[in-house]
């Protein structure tokens, strides 16, 4: 340890110290002190954990809860990051905010933003990466699929030793000869056919020949068990495997994986493979089915991102949405539910929306028509865009009100017909609700669980 | 339904960026408002594209990978492609799908990717800066205002048989320079617009309609379905 990341991460703990105490906040302050001092910090501050590095567009957040969730079976120091400290700064912190660790070898699972992948190997070198899926964002932030990969492949290049836990049905994964030891999970659970993801689905080029893959079975999007026809490129063998869905509800979801039953208390078949994600790093470090089942089960409070909302007897339940896989994965979702609902979509076009409002083209809408909802609303800034698009997918005018001030929806909503109630609304949307229902008593200030 | 149409959706599969689908989804929304059945059929690689089979074309824009493996098959349709252009076959073609009928397009990594030269245009890039934001253009010959969200690297400049399909009244349009935005030749619209385009100009739908509906249908009385009201969705 060298004076200058002595200084540094002095520098830093006390910041956080300082932040945390008298400003009730500071996540990638002290990190961004400690990191000016010594660039290098993240190598005197990783040196003595197994990190577990936790990457891709869509599920980390879950994945890397739920991994720590897991470890815990069989580990008892284990550090991670909380939500939205991905970068380097926010895991600079983290390690800083860490207590001193006496006894066994710590590890450290963190979710890693995928351009901040190479910038955590630079200094550290991880026994495990985890790559959930690379699905286009609305907001273009990385660009295309390809590049963002590129850019986790960049990072995981400075850690060839390093296992990858990859998802097998995405074909991206498999695009890559790497010098690392890949293992693979994903879903062996359904009839084989010979089908073509639909006409507007991301990333079906063979990697190899550049021909339109087939699949024998998809799961969503272009996941599934993918072959080329062309060159024979297909998806390879599984080492962890869904192999059963027993059930799924807006609320849960029963299933199992190789061949143990599982059950996890949220809904969405997104959230199973971020659950299998948890499982295959788990089974890696030695930890046995029983023990991930219980881990699954005993804390529920880790699923706790839908929020269901008491809105004068109505059962609100509050979805956030932000591109076409993830609003497509909530359709599927809620079409579970086994009682009849409503629908309400409020649409806004900030920075923090995404300002391009075309991804709700990209969205199966034409799914709810098939649902007998009785009753839609659409709201928000931008409620001609959301009203139109529910119009041409079929949803009839007269269950259908355009409420474009949010205030009115809330009072509208009162009057649905059925007790359950599904709101799919953009980030500065939900702000927006929350803060309204906030204000009226419905719920507490804040983000949300 | 008293009419058919045929509808290729050219690459449907490869090109689909921002919503571009939405178009096709358009499409089909305003077709039965005019009494028209729609059959969309996806035309991708190794596929040939029978210009004798379709009565309309569409054409979106796609990632820089995917729009390198088109640029290469749709050489194979190149002749198909053009003689229905040449005959007044109608076409919508968006952002990659707009770069790829011209001459060329110069990508992000400065390749010069060749398109089929159906249209008269190329389009060259800019170094590490994209046109972004809403947009508004007016088509002077008719007066009709389109509204759109543009999203390109490309700077197009179009050729002397080409008009653009507006004037940009606030964006930057196909170059940021001349004012222009998209083009028009024969009976093809071009456009960089997202949005997309034809589920927020809902006259432009109807516009492509009638160009196919007459063409396919040249002793039809199409007086109805000149005359159908389009609401304002934007």
């Amino acid at each position: 340890m060298t004076l200058r990341s002595n200084v540094a991460a002095f520098a830093g703990r006390s910041s956080y110290w300082f932040l945390h105490t008298f400003m009730k906040g500071g996540s990638s302050l002290p990190g961004k002190i400690t990191t000016k001092i010594d660039p290098e910090i993240l190598k005197h501050l990783g040196q003595n954990y197994d990190v577990i590095v936790i990457t891709g567009t869509n599920g980390k957040t879950l994945t890397t809860a739920l991994t720590v969730r897991v470890l815990k079976q069989k580990y008892s120091n284990i550090l991670t990051n909380p939500t939205g400290s991905n970068m380097e700064q926010g895991i600079v912190t983290t390690f800083l905010r860490a207590p001193k660790v006496k006894g066994a070898r710590p590890i450290a699972v963190l979710e890693v933003d995928e351009a901040n992948v190479i910038k955590v190997t630079r200094y550290i070198k991880p026994k495990a990466f985890v790559f959930t899926n690379i699905f286009r964002d609305q907001m273009d932030r990385y660009g295309e699929i390809y590049t963002t990969y590129q850019k986790i492949i960049d990072g995981v290049a400075l850690a060839p030793e390093a296992t990858i836990i990859a998802n097998g049905d995405a074909p991206i994964f498999h695009s890559k000869n790497l010098p690392n030891p890949i293992l693979y999970y994903g879903f062996k659970n359904q009839e084989e056919k010979d089908i073509k993801a639909k006409p507007n689905t991301d990333g079906v080029l063979c990697p190899n020949c550049q021909h339109i893959l087939h699949y024998r079975y998809l799961t969503y999007s272009n996941l599934g068990k993918y072959f080329c026809p062309n060159c024979g490129f297909e998806r390879p063998e599984l080492k962890f495997a869904v192999t059963q869905i027993a059930d799924l509800t807006p609320t849960s979801s029963q299933f199992e994986v190789d061949g143990h039953a599982m059950k996890i208390e949220i809904g969405g078949l997104y959230n199973i493979y971020n659950a299998l994600a948890a499982y295959a790093v788990g089974r890696f470090l030695g930890v046995t089915p029983e023990q991930i089942d219980t881990a699954f089960s005993e804390d529920k409070k880790v699923f706790g991102r839908q929020e269901v909302i008491n809105l004068d007897g109505k059962q609100v339940t509050l979805i956030l949405v932000k591109n076409p896989v993830g609003l497509n994965q909530v359709l599927d979702m809620i079409a579970t539910d086994k009682k009849p609902f409503s629908f309400v979509g409020l649409l806004n076009a900030n920075y923090a929306d995404g300002i391009d409002t075309s991804w709700i083209w990209d969205g199966n809408f034409e799914k709810l028509p098939q649902l007998n909802i009785p009753a839609y609303i659409t709201g928000g800034e931008r409620y001609k865009d959301i009203t139109f698009r529910l119009k041409v997918a079929g949803v009839p005018d007269n269950i259908h009100q355009v409420v474009p001030e949010l205030k009115d929806v809330v009072e509208k909503i009162k009057t649905l017909p059925t007790e359950h109630v599904y709101v799919l609304a953009t980030y500065t949307a939900v702000l927006q609700l929350r803060k309204l229902l906030a204000d009226q008593g419905y719920i507490k200030e804040g983000m949300g669980a | 339904m008293t009419y058919e149409l045929n509808v290729a959706h050219l690459y449907g599969d490869l090109m689909n960026t921002y919503g571009d689908v939405g178009n096709i989804l358009a499409l089909n929304y305003y077709a039965k408002q005019m009494d028209v059945k729609l059959n969309v059929n996806v035309v991708s690689l190794d596929q040939d594209f029978d210009a004798d089979q379709y009565d309309l074309a569409f054409f979106g824009g796609g990632q820089d990978f995917e729009q390198v493996i088109v640029s290469k098959d749709i050489q194979t349709k190149k002749r198909a492609l053009t003689d229905f252009i040449e005959d007044g076959g109608p076409v919508l073609a968006i952002c990659g799908g707009f770069q790829l009928l011209g001459h060329y397009y110069v990508d992000a990594k400065g390749d010069k990717i060749p398109g089929i030269g159906a249209l008269d245009h190329y389009t060259l890039s800019q170094d590490n800066h994209r046109f972004i934001g809403d947009i508004v253009i007016k088509n002077e010959e008719t007066g009709e205002t389109y509204h759109g969200f543009e999203n390109h690297q490309g700077r197009t400049f179009l050729g002397k048989d080409e008009r653009p399909l507006g004037n940009v009244i606030e964006g930057k349009g196909n170059n940021g320079e001349d004012g222009t935005e998209g083009a028009i030749y024969k009976n093809v619209f071009c456009s960089y617009f997202h949005g997309p385009i034809l589920t927020r100009n809902g006259n432009l739908a109807k516009r492509l309609l009638v160009a196919a509906l007459k063409r396919s249908y040249p002793d039809a009385d199409l007086s109805q379905q000149e005359a159908l009201p389009i609401a304002a969705t934007f």
